[in-house]
């Protein structure tokens, strides 16, 4: 029971558009390397079309939002079916803050846009932390 | 001949699996390469959280759906959205019949590039179908 109780689930846009492919891969990175035993990935195709299984995951343990752009569908998918989220993260807000960017690719990456990707996740990863009550470095202790 | 000469493809796009991220490649494939003009893509999860104009498009036009899972929840959330169906794929039949698995969701590896090759031809052939009135 412990263990399941340190999970997040961790709701992300998938949209076509190439900020919905950064919020796929960085949410893969933190499902696959950052925070792989916190963390755990609810499919929202499945959960919008009534998934009972992730709804009923998404209203008992905290989630995470990971949207691409700013009709925010993962969050208001979340809000609508489970709850609210312990925390949203939009693409398009990091994006701004780095301003040379340019994201083009749906697909395959450039380094630029992989390097934007890592950077995304290291944001989800932190809020991973924050939802677990711990501090940084959690998959180091 | 389709009224507007288009298609709406819809793929599952879903996270958890492999097999979504080959559905998701795939008919990126068929939009940007094989099938740009006659092809329209529409995204599941905005169409769904009431945030896109996109329903219009999946009301009138055919629509070919592109399953990762045998949840099969493109094809069963265009049905609840009142799409016309005229064309499904589910990505797993396919990868059994060629024996073809990805590496992970987020690597494709060869062997998943070539499965999403293979099931963006599949999908460009049932557009020419539609389109053509066939």
């Amino acid at each position: 029971m412990a263990l399941i109780m340190n999970k997040v689930g961790i709701v992300s846009c998938s949209g076509e558009i190439p900020e919905g492919t950064i919020s796929r891969i960085a949410t893969r990175l933190v499902l696959e390397e950052l925070r792989p035993d916190q963390t755990v990935t609810i499919c929202l195709p499945l959960f919008l079309a009534g998934g009972e299984g992730e709804r009923t995951f998404a209203k008992l343990f905290p989630t995470i939002t990971v949207d691409g752009c700013e009709k925010r569908c993962a969050e208001i998918g979340t809000r609508t079916y489970s709850g609210k989220p312990f925390a949203t993260i939009v693409v398009t807000d990091i994006l701004k803050k780095c301003s040379k960017l340019n994201l083009k690719s749906r697909d395959k990456l450039s380094t630029d846009e992989w390097k934007f990707a890592e950077k995304v996740a290291e944001e989800i990863a932190s809020k991973v932390d924050e939802a677990l009550g711990r501090g940084k470095n959690a998959n180091q202790e | 001949m389709t009224e507007s000469g288009k298609v709406v493809v819809v793929a599952c796009a879903g996270m958890d699996k492999p097999l979504g991220s080959v559905a998701r490649d795939s008919v990126f494939k068929v939009v940007e390469e094989l099938r740009p003009k006659e092809v329209e893509l529409v995204s599941l999860p905005p169409l769904l959280a009431g945030v896109s104009s996109n329903s219009e498009l999946v009301g009138n036009l055919p629509v070919i759906t592109v399953d990762g899972c045998a949840e099969r929840c493109a094809t069963k959330l265009i049905v609840k959205n009142g799409g016309k169906i005229r064309g499904r794929v589910l990505v797993p039949d396919i990868a059994k019949k060629h024996n073809l698995l990805p590496e992970s969701a987020s690597h494709l590896g060869p062997n998943g590039e070539r499965l999403a090759e293979i099931i963006a031809e599949e999908i460009a052939s049932i557009v020419d179908r539609l389109v053509q009135g066939m």
